[in-house]
């Protein structure tokens, strides 16, 4: 089995302002390996978002209250690190993928703008060095003209092309773990499959893990080594993808794979 | 009613909210006073020496005709209420049912021309339009208040429209349609209730912002035209300040402030309890 | 062009509502001038003579389509009080307003931009409730209190004694200076209340928006996140109110200031000339009003799309 990259161990997501309700996650652990694609499934509304963003350290601490015994990445503990060292880290080491295409990229820069500065940023890169390795990234994530995607702005791309760019920005440093939260949901369905199946493949060549939130079960069968189920907040059973569908044992996976047939009647 | 009662609770929890309203209340209870007769009595007699220093005779000391400065400001609160309570009610009043009517026909020539009057009364230079709206009404004493009304409308227009708009489209709404329900039944029963949050927000705005005109065109002349008002008392100072007598400008700019103060952080108070969105975020 | 019409028809309108509300209001409900103009013991005939001179007998419509006719020739005719061409009167006081309102103006607003950014980057914390408390304040108080305090406090000898009282004898830039500071800094303190809870609004919703969390999540410092894109991205919302207010500012903001302190702009002419009932100033200053709102609104459309690529 392969070493851990990601570690998490009783992490813990609540408001700040109202303890008394049901925490949006509740003492979640799992281990994400080197190289495997590990899905996190669960309804809409089970924590699975709150879950990610809270390891990514992007949850603001006026409004969530986040405690972890253990969120380590490679030999990192990120629970421990200041506010300049998790930016050093956030979009190099860890990466994120997100749901909505429309509104994750800020509509006043160009895409080219957008990835230079993630190079810029972590590889120091200046201006001539980070704008080859954009063109040089776009190409790899499947744009025909790259020249033309740097200079387009977010709302000139269709959702699908928005999605490649978010990739681009995500993997332009190699991350060692990605987190792709629901990342070709807001898509059409043929699209899904392309961006999927770019994202896995990206995944592979630079040795990154992924975890792929999504709530689609036949995704998880297509792409996932192992799968975690999620409900209310809590992990609720943790295992390789075909024993999932061969035996769940937890009810909501039974709701999950019911919902996920009654889709494909 | 459920959710008067949680809305109540937040204000409660809002110090700087309750503060407020405490010190609007006070200011009302001096108000009542004043209509009532008890208090501020003698705010025009011109008994005393003039520019008398602050003593028992009169508390905070008299203004260039002997008038005694703490009747008159006391006095003033009164007045306060009066442009204050009038201009925000009427001005409300006419924001919610322009705005209810273009919002329900929105997007036809009936929101068409709602907007374009409220466009062209947002471009009329404001004191240009109260001078001008004075001189038509020859010296009326409302002349002030009915400009205030005719321009402070708009903006709580432009929200209850937008607010229509939204509430139009729910479920609601809808099925009360189906049901065959005429539209001003609809408007004036399911809808404009729904507006209530803002109603109230603005019309706490447009209080202050009333109090607030009313010393500006009292100094301009066109404000208040008898009795007493704190603007009239800052005009008045304007001539004392510069001869090194202070108390009547420090009296009424004490007044307004405590209560404009009050108003605000009631109003903010407001805000933050109907609409936690900022407060989230 | 579709789009290009659709902004000529609204602004024609808008000329037609505003030129038609003033005119009902001062010209028609207006002071009569008639006895001002006639002598003592005037007879009936001149009476009628004058009132049809000043064309009191023609019905409204044709008032005010010669009104409107007068105010689009520019056929602005002279002042009913001291007789001098009205054009040579804008000339003259336009450009104090204009020197007199700028430096508040500008200072006003890049202070609230300052301020609604510094308690958008410590929201929540003591320096943003600081900075709250101050803006509630400020909007506490009465224009009128802080240009009373402000020249007692400054121009006085029962203060600092370091401007004068009124005037504006400006011939270089140290008089000009002496002369707009305490305009400038009552400007700025009433304003920036307002400006910073505006723009803090602004910026903290900006702040809340998704591609600010994709910038955090792909390491972008607080700062840079603020300066670049909260603040770029809320340009718009800065624009509209900042070119928008300049009107208001100009008309209603220097009417207050310039009778206060008793400085020749277009200001005071306007309020002088609403006393006096001086139709012709006020036609001017209307009509001009109306048109400057019509060039603000297609310049302010212009930076849109400079500032915005969705804009097109």
């Amino acid at each position: 089995m392969n070493p851990a990259v990601l570690t998490v161990r009783n992490l813990s997501v609540q408001t700040a302002s109202g303890p008394g309700q049901r925490p949006a996650a509740d003492h979640v652990s799992f281990e994400l390996r080197q190289g495997e694609v590990l899905a996190l499934v669960g309804e809409s509304g089970c924590g699975k978002t709150k879950t990610a963003e809270a390891i990514m350290g992007l949850l603001s601490p006026d409004r969530w209250k986040v405690t972890a015994d253990e969120i380590r990445l490679e030999g990192t503990e990120l629970t421990r690190l200041t506010p300049r060292e998790a930016g050093r880290i956030r979009g190099s080491e860890i990466s994120m993928v997100f749901q909505e295409p429309l509104t994750a990229l800020d509509p006043v820069f160009t895409c080219g703008y957008q990835l230079c500065s993630v190079f810029r940023r972590h590889r120091g890169m200046g201006r001539r060095e980070s704008r080859e390795s954009s063109l040089a990234m776009f190409g790899r994530v499947g744009f025909s003209d790259p020249e033309r995607t740097f200079n387009s702005y977010p709302h000139q791309l269709s959702g699908g092309m928005r999605q490649r760019v978010m990739i681009a920005m995500a993997m332009a440093c190699r991350p060692a773990v990605l987190i792709a939260d629901e990342p070709t949901t807001a898509l059409d369905v043929t699209t899904q499959a392309q961006v999927l199946a770019q994202l896995v493949e990206l995944g592979r060549a630079y040795g990154t893990a992924i975890l792929l939130i999504t709530h689609d079960l036949g995704v998880v069968a297509q792409y996932a080594n192992r799968a975690l189920v999620m409900s209310g907040g809590k992990i609720v059973e943790n295992a390789r993808v075909d024993e999932l569908f061969d035996r769940p044992r937890h009810p909501a996976t039974v709701t999950l794979l019911s919902h996920a047939a009654g889709a494909v009647n | 009613m459920g959710s008067d009662l949680r809305l109540w609770g937040q204000l409660r929890a809002d110090k700087a909210g309750m503060a407020g309203l405490l010190v609007v209340a006070a200011y009302f209870l001096l108000a009542v006073g004043v209509w009532a007769g008890m208090l501020g009595q003698d705010w025009s007699s011109a008994g005393g020496d003039r520019w008398a220093s602050p003593g028992a005779e009169a508390w905070f000391g008299t203004n260039l005709l002997g008038q005694d400065i703490f009747q008159r400001s006391i006095y003033s609160v009164r007045t306060a209420f009066e442009i204050g309570l009038v201009v925000s009610v009427l001005s409300t009043l006419l924001g919610a049912i322009l705005g209810a009517v273009a919002g329900w026909y929105g997007k036809t020539w009936v929101d068409g021309s709602v907007l374009w009057l409220a466009g062209v009364l947002d471009s009329i230079p404001f004191y240009l339009f109260v001078a001008a709206v004075a001189f038509a009404l020859q010296g009326k004493p409302w002349a002030m208040h009915v400009a205030m009304v005719a321009t402070f409308w708009t903006g709580t227009g432009r929200l209850v429209r937008a607010e229509v708009m939204k509430i139009k489209s729910r479920e609601f709404i809808l099925s009360a349609r189906a049901i065959g329900l005429p539209d001003l039944v609809i408007l004036a029963r399911h809808v404009l209730p729904n507006t209530g949050h803002i109603l109230l927000i603005q019309a706490s705005i447009v209080f202050v912002a009333a109090i607030k005109t009313e010393v500006i065109l009292s100094f301009l002349g066109l404000g208040v035209q008898d009795g007493v008002s704190w603007g009239l008392m800052l005009a008045e100072s304007t001539q004392e300040v510069l001869a090194g007598h202070f108390n009547n400008f420090i009296a009424a700019s004490a007044m307004l402030f405590v209560l404009l103060m009050g108003f605000n952080q009631l109003s903010d108070a407001l805000q933050d309890a109907f609409d936690p969105r900022e407060a989230a975020l | 062009m579709n789009f290009a019409l659709r902004k000529l028809a609204h602004g024609g309108l808008l000329i037609l509502g505003v030129t038609l509300i003033s005119f009902s209001l001062m010209v028609w409900f207006g002071p009569d001038q008639t006895y001002s103009l006639v002598g003592k013991n005037a007879s009936a005939e001149q009476i009628a003579e004058i009132r049809k001179q000043l064309g009191y007998d023609q019905p409204f419509i044709e008032r005010y389509v010669s009104y409107l006719t007068d105010l689009f020739t520019l056929n602005l005719g002279a002042s009913n009080s001291s007789g001098e061409a009205v054009s040579n009167i804008l000339k003259k006081t336009i450009p104090v307003t204009i020197q007199l309102m700028i430096p508040g103006f500008i200072l006003g607003n890049l202070l609230g931009i300052a301020l609604g950014l510094l308690a958008t980057y410590r929201k929540g914390r003591w320096i943003d409730r600081l900075i709250n408390g101050f803006s509630v304040t400020s909007m506490s108080i009465s224009f009128l209190v802080v240009i009373i305090f402000l020249q007692v406090f400054l121009c006085t000898p029962y203060g600092l004694n370091l401007f004068p009282v009124r005037g504006w004898q400006v011939t270089g830039l140290s008089s000009y200076l002496l002369y707009v500071t305490v305009p400038t800094l009552s400007l700025v303190f009433i304003t920036v209340g307002y400006n910073t809870r505006f723009y803090r609004a602004v910026f903290v919703e900006e702040a809340g928006k998704d591609h600010i969390r994709t910038a955090r999540a792909f390491g972008a410092s607080p700062a840079s996140i603020l300066w670049r894109h909260v603040l770029k991205n809320s340009l718009v919302p800065i624009t509209t109110r900042f070119m928008f207010s300049i009107p208001l500012i100009v008309v209603s903001g220097s009417l207050l200031i310039e009778s206060y302190f008793g400085i020749p702009g277009i200001g005071k002419v306007t309020f002088d000339a609403i006393t006096n009932g001086d139709q012709p100033v006020l036609k001017a200053v209307v009509g001009l009003t109306a048109v400057a709102f019509i060039f603000i609104q297609v310049l302010t459309d212009m930076i849109y799309k400079l500032i915005d690529p969705r804009i097109a």
